[in-house]
């Protein structure tokens, strides 16, 4: 099962690769839009979720219930879910689609190392995907200044910078703040909104760091969808550009204490 | 709740790192497999992070390069000896190429202008060390490890290169579909062939009388003639084409990767027996004592007799990608993902020593 869903990823990839005149790094930024377009109703129902999650938190009952419960975090739980249910909202239905992504993400990694193939048991391996193809082979695994199949450096000044897992880890932070519903001023964050703001802090992070380690065909595979889900909630106007910046202190009202 | 959440997502987190660091090669998995060289008592081959030198009667480890692993570092290329015994040649994916004391394992130089992984062992001949990388490129070397001249084609280089008395030249075979003749002298181009069709990953033999013999990837084994230049003929195989053509009299051993060893006539290309004995064969056969050897990765050591009659198919624990190698009366085989890194069996088949990797 897994292997046909790789063969299946193997596959793709060559096809755009050979259609594109074979270019490895465009053949992955491609593959990652069409992934896109294919998990589009995942990503929609990550977006409904997160709206509907967003306008209950602004709601005044929420707000209510949060003041009725604010010194029984058992009972608020408790009254949350009830309300969760009642309005038909998941908690967990914003990163949900996200964890769903994981063995997508996987499989394109495998993917795109199987496909580089650039020792002779990758090859072995690779062989074993591809029926044709034999005139593919090897693989033009150099886009821009990288390798595709190793982690990448750019020399700036003397000095290795990894400049994809920067890139990586910014547009992972921009994604993820512009998807995480703000939170009411003074409100105490829900349960699953408290999941997603540690998924805001940790993931980018997270990352940048597997950007840096592994190959960087997978650094352009993470660049490529976040870009992709930018654009996906800019076009649907569901931007929350409020949130990438971070939040500083109201000076006017500290002059005044 | 919240926390055991947190400790959930955390946990999914590390699942896909180490779901990802799986893959990568590094360290965790062989990505290439061993190749092995004999020199009297001594049994040298790379594997994973060292190079080893073992006795041959028994095993027994003489010494491993570097001493210590180094992350990185890592050896598949057979080592290769010096024309004149004093250096033994250590080719690494870490782009170095290192002349080593065959004696005790101690480094003498190492060559680092290479930019990329050498899968193939040198060519040392007499008075040069011919070395080709997955940069691209073959580099002559003289034996203090100076660069000397060297040679680019456009695609990774993984076969080995090898000298030619008729030509006085060296053949490059390169995944780039073409053979090259090049001047060891000078590292300039003697002549180069058609396109082959398909990339050659492994280094061509060659006959007596001056025949090519080259497998590629697209599904051929080809003769080439030296002095003319042009292709003398094409079997069709019915897969890749992986390993080097062995030529035993007028007889040549060929396989695809699908698991088909071929006998075919030297001089016409023509088939004379074929064997399915299963698994894929990636690797050169052993010719000894009127036998014929060859490994297959569904872990088999298939032993026929040169007319075609299965003799044994013996079951090997671990994939055997590497050629089997004769040495005195015992047959090594250095199977991957196995108990043992190297493995003595006697004709018969029954083991006689097995290397285990350090501890």
């Amino acid at each position: 099962m897994w292997d046909a869903f790789i063969t299946l990823m193997i596959t793709s990839l060559l096809f755009i690769y050979n259609l594109i005149g074979q270019n490895f790094g465009w053949a992955i930024i491609i593959f990652t839009v069409v992934v896109r377009l294919v998990t589009y109703p995942l990503t929609a129902k990550q977006m409904k979720s997160s709206k509907a999650m967003q306008d209950f938190q602004s709601s005044k009952e929420f707000l209510d219930m949060q003041k009725k419960y604010k010194n029984d975090k058992e009972g608020l739980a408790q009254k949350q879910m009830e309300l969760y249910k009642e309005k038909g909202i998941s908690p967990f239905g914003s990163c949900l689609p996200l964890l769903v992504q994981f063995p997508i993400i996987i499989g394109l990694y495998q993917a795109i190392i199987r496909t580089l193939a650039v020792t002779p048991i990758q090859l072995v391996n690779l062989s074993k995907h591809i029926n044709d193809g034999a005139n593919l082979i090897p693989i033009n695994s150099q886009f821009w200044w990288m390798e595709l199949s190793e982690p990448e450096r750019l020399p700036i000044l003397g000095v290795a910078v990894p400049v994809l897992a920067i890139l990586v880890l910014i547009t992972s932070y921009i994604q993820t703040k512009m998807v995480t519903p703000p939170t009411s001023p003074g409100a105490e964050p829900a349960q699953g909104a408290q999941m997603t703001q540690a998924m805001t802090l940790y993931m980018p992070f997270f990352m940048g760091y597997l950007a840096m380690t592994f190959a960087s065909g997978l650094a352009l595979y993470f660049i490529a969808t976040n870009l992709a889900t930018i654009a996906q909630y800019v076009i649907t106007g569901q931007a929350n550009f409020k949130n990438i910046l971070p939040k500083l202190p109201n000076f006017s009202q500290l002059g005044k204490q | 709740m919240i926390k055991n959440k947190k400790i959930l997502f955390i946990i999914i987190l590390a699942v896909v790192a180490l779901t990802l660091g799986a893959c990568t090669g590094r360290r965790v998995v062989a990505t290439g497999w061993s190749g092995i060289t004999v020199n009297e008592e001594t049994v040298y081959f790379s594997y994973g992070p060292h190079a080893y030198a073992l006795n041959l009667n028994n095993g027994a480890q003489q010494w491993q390069f570097p001493a210590e692993p180094i992350n990185g570092v890592d050896f598949y290329a057979a080592p290769v000896l010096a024309d004149d015994y004093s250096q033994l040649l250590v080719a690494g994916y870490d782009s170095v190429l290192y002349s080593v004391n065959p004696v005790n394992g101690s480094k003498i130089w190492s060559f680092v202008a290479a930019e990329n992984r050498y899968i193939a062992p040198p060519l040392a001949t007499e008075d040069r060390i011919f070395a080709a990388n997955s940069d691209n490129s073959l580099y002559a070397l003289d034996y203090d490890g100076l660069l000397q001249w060297e040679f680019e084609t456009e695609d990774p280089l993984w076969a080995s290169p090898i000298l030619s008395e008729n030509c006085n030249c060296i053949y490059q075979a390169s995944m780039d579909h073409y053979l090259y003749a090049i001047n060891p002298e000078n590292g300039k181009l003697v002549w180069k062939s058609e396109d082959l069709g398909g990339p050659i990953v492994n280094n061509p033999s060659l006959s007596e009388d001056g025949l090519i013999l080259l497998a590629t990837f697209n599904n051929e084994v080809i003769a080439l003639n030296e002095e003319s230049q042009q292709v003398e003929w094409r079997f069709q195989t019915s897969d890749w084409a992986w390993a080097t053509p062995v030529i035993d009299g007028d007889q040549v051993y060929a396989s695809d990767i699908s698991g088909t060893f071929y006998t075919l006539d030297l001089h016409s290309g023509e088939l004379l027996w074929q064997v399915q004995p299963g698994g894929g064969i990636y690797s050169s056969p052993l010719v000894q004592d009127g036998m014929v050897y060859f490994s297959t990765d569904t872990s088999s050591l298939v032993v026929i007799s040169q007319e075609g009659v299965v003799q044994r198919n013996q079951p090997v624990e671990g994939k055997l990608y590497a050629s089997p190698v004769g040495a005195e009366d015992k047959i090594l085989l250095a199977p991957s993902e196995a108990e043992y890194f190297l493995v003595a069996l006697s004709e018969s088949g029954v083991q006689v020593w097995g290397y285990p990797p350090p501890k």
